[in-house]
């Protein structure tokens, strides 16, 4: 840190041939008001070993970072709030017929990439630089239990098809006595008729498929017999 | 690119630990702390010109500057301007009347910061060391309503005085300061700006040099000496050298205190007073407290302090004369005392604090305007203690002639800083506990109690154990009638979910350990983990002079003692419920293992070096041009439940077990490469090593070992080819790489690290986090069978993270999605970025500033461990790394379960007769 803080005097001393880089946060869909940023929130330039500049956020949103002498720097944004991307700086060393013109360039980086792997421009300046970066994602610090709900409850697969049977079961009987005659007697043959549900429908043969006369093979004729010894219930 | 593929494995691999809505806020704590004020850097001020509600505002001794809101004692806002700060730093504050700044100097740097938010206005680098920092309150001889100008004086090789525009903080103009003097302070008047500084004689005394200069052009207009004859041998005992006020002044005392010297700055007249002895006790300092204020009166308050008692006297400067003149005194009291000024139009009043009772004085007269008496300050002490004020800031409201409310800010002895409205206390803040430097978890002295007892009983004949029992059952049915009152409370408080987890002797959990912290400036104080909004005891143990440090460690041998050692003293214990220190040591019940040879290793020339009995047995010297940055041991208390890992096949990979390992980390600074190696502390054997070229040696290196794997940390420099940033790196040692193959250790039954050497086979990788992580740590359980979390300190965000280990698994498939088996383990394919989850952030919405170290401790229950950190702020929290899997948490909704018993005792109501029914009617019916 005392190095640092050394090297940071040294620079002020030579101000005037130093890049000075602001970088704002401006107003995004995300984030309508950066004037609610913490106090807290402070952006970070990461240089070659030993060189590391700590700028706290000020009262336009804004990081100033006044003096910075040409390297190749990684700046992070930390926020409690919201996250931001990382950036590339690079700061070269200035032409010697105009010391105050050093080249600065800023670029969308990507973690766990190559350096040289550079992402879209942020904008290129000559001695200073303005940089704006916008939140990429609100922070969310909280898990919620997955709590009851009753309209969750109700909607699952298994319940709605327990509610349809124990309609089925309390309302067929109130249907069949409600019904006329003709149209009851109608409805018995109909049932009685069904290829599912009537006495050789397909559901009845389901029931009594004969599974262990089925495996020992015996021939399909068989098969259907009810009250057989393999019978299934 | 690859950030959706990165994406979408965290998507997967997240769901390992997380912050639930309902525990955040209640399991964990948090101090945001300041430091302890000091009293030339606090005030209070109003953020907003015109509202009439102030804060306090202060910049501590530890460097940090806050506004803290007078109503709760909560921090408002708060920076951090020089880490590592000690009370020997020079730092100033000021607040101009009316402005929306305030304006800060620490270190080499001004800065500005408004009042309400605590964001930055503008910041200054000067070329050398602050020495003071003041305010222009009239701008060129008038008062204006825009930004008030600051004048700073900075010392080093080049004095220099700068005037900077209030607004941005550009110099308006700078003088610099000639010849050997040193620089000490900075003053304004109406019409000039003082610059004293002190100049050495040739017999070695000091005296006063006073330079004025025009507040708009900054040229020198004047220089004078002021004849302090031989009273001045060092500048402690110059009391004030004088402020914004309508006549600053200059004043100072011999070493003996015996004789008080004022000089009204601008003048070269000096008036003397003779300090009375009070009772024949020495004087030991003498303060000076005069308003800040341009338009109040020009009086001021002298406070003598002796080792017992206080008094003051109150002095009026007469500008039309250029007299001091003693207007009255306060008595005596007994005990410490602390005056603060406080100005109502040109008004002023001193406020008295001492430990029994509040009092407000006019500086035009002696006569009482208001007395409250002090019942106490709701702090904890020890028993042989009484806190006392130490300095206070106070801020009076007046109707009529008489002082209606005072509020005071005051800082005690015991290091609390404690409001008090009208001589109750309103809040008080744990301001010691901001320099903790070590601390420990021990479990209660109570429970310990019933430990022993029970211990004796397994230890005597049957007879007396029965005996003991049936009197210990007795004694405890004392406590029946209590316990059937509180039953109802406790059960409704059990439906509601609003029941706490009991009390410290009623601690099933093992939630109730006791945290002891020693500070930097000789405190020990202990804390409830369960219960954490009370400090349990506070008090002194090391009696530091001013400019000493120690480096106290805390540990808990056993359960219910603290033990403090540092390197002065051998460890010395105490209670740790009660913080007792005991006498007599109680002899070691457990007898230490014969056979067994104990090996130490410490540091030693640069190296390490183990011994056994006295002789040496391995040494380990780093290569040349390499220093020790870091040694971390495998915990002492490390339980490990399973001794394999068990693959999604069943098959099982054993891990290398070893309690004699250690992890050092070496730099090399010419190379800027940063090696690693796992050392087995027993014989000296290096198990692992690994060396990273390109580190950034300044930035933190930090590293972790337990169980069978190790993690490090470290950022590393960038290269056209190689990513620029943060590191965390983790490694796991097996003892075969194969499945179900104990390597060479498969024959033995018992091994030695002194005869066989078996060295682990290690799977390591590499993974980029966003940012560095300063000290990590990991949670420990009863068992061990609960998975680990590592904890990591962030600095840059302020922040702790807990990373489920799945989530850095070395074993997580490179280039593949993960085989049947491996999804079944829950390794996820390997990607080189670590994001760190919000959901993994211990701390959520608090920010934990200057964490310098991170404790953990199992709780009785297998799921939790208890987390706390310390530095500036204190956090704590409980984490349940695989889920609250043993206790019924808040998650556990008892009214649904209520619910759904009633609906199922419905509806068999409601179905019984209908089933009954059919019943009776399949027997009836026939086809």
């Amino acid at each position: 840190m005392f190095s640092l803080r050394a090297l940071a005097l040294a620079l002020c001393v030579s101000l005037a041939t130093a890049a000075r880089l602001t970088v704002s946060i401006p107003a995004s869909a995300l984030l309508p008001n950066p004037a609610t940023l913490p106090p807290s929130t402070h952006a970070v330039l990461v240089g070659p070993p030993g060189v590391r500049y700590d700028a706290p956020i000020r009262r336009d949103s804004t990081f100033l970072f006044p003096a910075l002498p040409a390297a190749s720097y990684l700046l992070t944004l930390h926020s409690r709030d919201y996250a931001f991307p990382p950036l590339r700086i690079d700061v070269s060393s200035a032409p010697a017929e105009s010391p105050q013109q050093q080249p600065m360039h800023a670029w969308q980086t990507f973690r766990g990439n190559e350096w040289a792997n550079k992402g879209p421009s942020y904008g290129a300046g000559h001695g200073e630089l303005h940089v704006h970066v916008q939140a990429s994602s609100p922070k969310d610090f909280y898990q919620s239990r997955g709590g009851f709900n009753l309209m969750g409850f109700v909607k699952s697969p298994m319940i709605l098809m327990g509610i349809v049977s124990a309609a089925m079961i309390f309302g067929m009987p109130y249907v069949m006595e409600n019904m006329d005659p003709e149209t009851k007697a109608e409805f018995e043959e109909m049932q009685s008729k069904s290829p599912i549900t009537g006495s050789g429908g397909a559901a009845n043969q389901i029931q009594n498929f004969d599974l262990a006369g089925w495996m020992a093979g015996k021939t399909a004729d068989t098969g259907a017999s009810a009250g057989g010894g393999g019978k299934k219930k | 690119m690859l950030l959706p593929l990165i994406a979408a494995a965290f998507l997967l691999a997240g769901s390992g630990s997380a912050v639930f809505t309902d525990e955040a806020w209640n399991v964990d704590y948090h101090y945001a702390l300041l430091g302890q004020p000091k009293q030339s850097t606090s005030f209070f001020h109003q953020p907003n010109p015109s509202s009439r509600a102030s804060l306090v505002y202060t910049l501590s001794e530890r460097g940090v500057l806050g506004a803290v809101n007078p109503r709760d004692g909560a921090v408002v806002w708060r920076q951090v301007l020089l880490a590592g700060a000690s009370a020997h730093n020079a730092s100033f504050l000021r607040a101009g009347e009316g402005q929306d700044v305030v304006i800060s100097g620490i270190g080499s740097q001004v800065a500005a910061w408004s009042a309400a938010d605590g964001r930055q206005a503008w910041s200054v680098d000067f070329p050398g060391p602050l020495e003071d920092v003041e305010i222009l309150e009239l701008v060129d001889g008038k008062d204006t309503s825009g930004a008030k100008d600051a004048v700073a004086l900075s010392g080093g090789d080049q004095p220099v005085v700068q005037r900077l525009d209030g607004a941005t903080g550009s110099v308006k103009w700078q003088y610099q300061l000639s010849g050997t003097d040193v620089p000490y302070q900075v003053s304004a008047s109406t019409t000039e700006v003082f610059v004293i500084s002190l100049h050495k004689t040739i017999l070695g005394y000091l005296k006063l040099k006073v330079t004025s200069l025009d507040p708009v052009s900054g040229h020198k207009m004047d220089e004078h000496m002021l004849s302090s004859e031989n009273e001045l041998a060092t500048a402690d005992t110059i009391v004030t050298v004088g402020a914004n006020s309508a006549s600053p002044i200059n004043a100072w005392t011999d070493s003996t205190h015996s004789v008080l010297k004022v000089n009204i700055m601008g003048t070269k007249g000096i008036s003397s007073f003779d300090i009375e002895k009070h009772g024949g006790e020495a004087v030991e300092r003498v303060k000076l407290h005069a308003p800040y204020h341009i338009n109040s009166l020009s009086h001021f308050l002298v406070h003598y302090e002796t080792a017992t008692s206080h008094w003051a006297e109150v002095f009026h400067v007469d500008l039309k004369r250029g007299q001091v003149e003693k207007a009255y005194s306060l008595p005596k009291l007994a005990g410490r005392g602390a005056f603060s000024t406080s100005t109502s139009d040109a008004n002023v009043y001193f406020t008295r604090v001492t430990s029994d009772q509040v009092m407000t004085v006019s500086s035009a007269s002696h006569g009482v305007l208001g007395k409250w008496s002090v019942g106490g300050f709701n702090v904890a002490a020890a028993n042989d203690e009484t806190a006392e004020p130490i300095h206070a800031v106070s801020e009076v409201s007046i109707r009529g002639d008489t002082v209606s409310a005072v509020r005071s800010a005051v800082l005690l002895s015991t290091g609390d800083w404690v409001l008090l409205r009208d001589g109750s206390p309103v809040w008080s803040r744990p301001e010691m506990l901001a320099s903790t430097v070590s601390a420990a978890f021990a479990t209660p002295a109570e429970v310990e109690a019933l430990v022993q007892q029970l211990e004796a009983e397994a230890h005597s004949n049957p007879i007396e154990a029965y005996i003991h029992r049936l009197t210990r059952h007795v004694q405890d049915l004392q406590r029946l009638p209590a316990i059937i009152m509180s039953l109802p409370q406790k059960v409704v408080q059990g439906f509601l979910g609003t029941s706490v987890d009991g009390d410290i002797t009623s601690d099933s959990f093992g939630f109730h350990q006791i945290i002891a912290c020693a500070t930097q400036d000789g405190r020990l104080i202990a804390l409830d983990a369960g219960n954490p909004d009370k400090v349990l005891w506070n008090q002194q143990i090391a009696d530091l002079q001013p400019g000493q440090t120690w480096q106290p460690s805390v540990s808990s041998p056993k359960g219910g003692v603290v033990e403090i050692s540092s390197k002065a003293s051998a460890g010395v214990q105490y209670n740790a419920s009660s913080g007792e220190q005991l006498v007599s040591i109680l002899p070691i019940d457990v007898t230490a293992d014969q056979a067994a040879q104990e090996v130490k290793y410490a540091m030693h020339d640069g190296g390490l070096e183990a011994t056994v009995d006295s002789s040496t047995t391995w040494h380990f010297m780093p290569t040349s041009g390499e220093r020790i940055v870091s040694l971390v041991p495998r915990p002492l208390n490390d339980p490990v439940a399973s001794i394999g890992k068990v693959l999604g096949d069943r098959r099982v990979l054993y891990k290398y077990l070893d309690p004699n390992l250690a992890l050092l980390v070496t730099a090399n600074d010419a190379a800027t490469a940063a090696t690693f190696y796992v050392l087995n502390t027993v014989s000296g054997a290096i198990l692992y090593s690994n060396v990273h070229t390109g580190v950034d040696l300044s930035s933190p290196i930090s590293s972790m070992l337990s169980e069978n794997w190790f993690t490090y940390s470290f950022t590393a420099e960038a290269s056209g080819d190689s990513p620029k940033g943060h590191q965390l790196v983790v490694g796991e040692l097996f003892e075969s790489l194969v499945a179900n193959d104990r390597g060479p250790l498969s024959s033995t039954a018992n091994y030695s690290s002194m005869q066989t050497g078996t060295e682990p086979f290690t799977l390591t990788k590499i993974y980029q986090i966003p940012e560095p992580i300063s000290k990590m740590a990991v949670t420990r359980t009863r068992q061990g069978i609960t998975s680990r979390q590592l904890l990591a300190v962030l600095a840059d965000s302020s922040a702790i993270v807990g990373i489920p280990y799945g989530v850095v698994d070395p074993r997580r498939p490179i280039g593949r999605d993960p085989t049947k088996d491996e999804q079944a383990e829950g390794l996820v394919r390997y990607s080189p970025v670590i994001d760190f989850d919000p959901r993994w952030y211990l701390n959520h919405q608090r920010e934990v500033v200057g964490v310098k170290d991170t404790i953990t401790s199992p709780a009785l229950l297998e799921s939790t461990s208890l987390v706390f950190a310390y530095g500036l702020d204190i956090f704590g929290t409980r984490l349940s790394p695989s889920f609250s899997f043993d206790v019924l948490g808040k998650d556990f909704n008892k009214f649904q379960m209520l619910a759904t018993v009633a609906a199922l005792a419905v509806a068999t109501c409601v179905v019984a007769p209908l089933v009954t029914r059919k019943q009776v009617n399949t027997r009836w019916q026939f086809m």
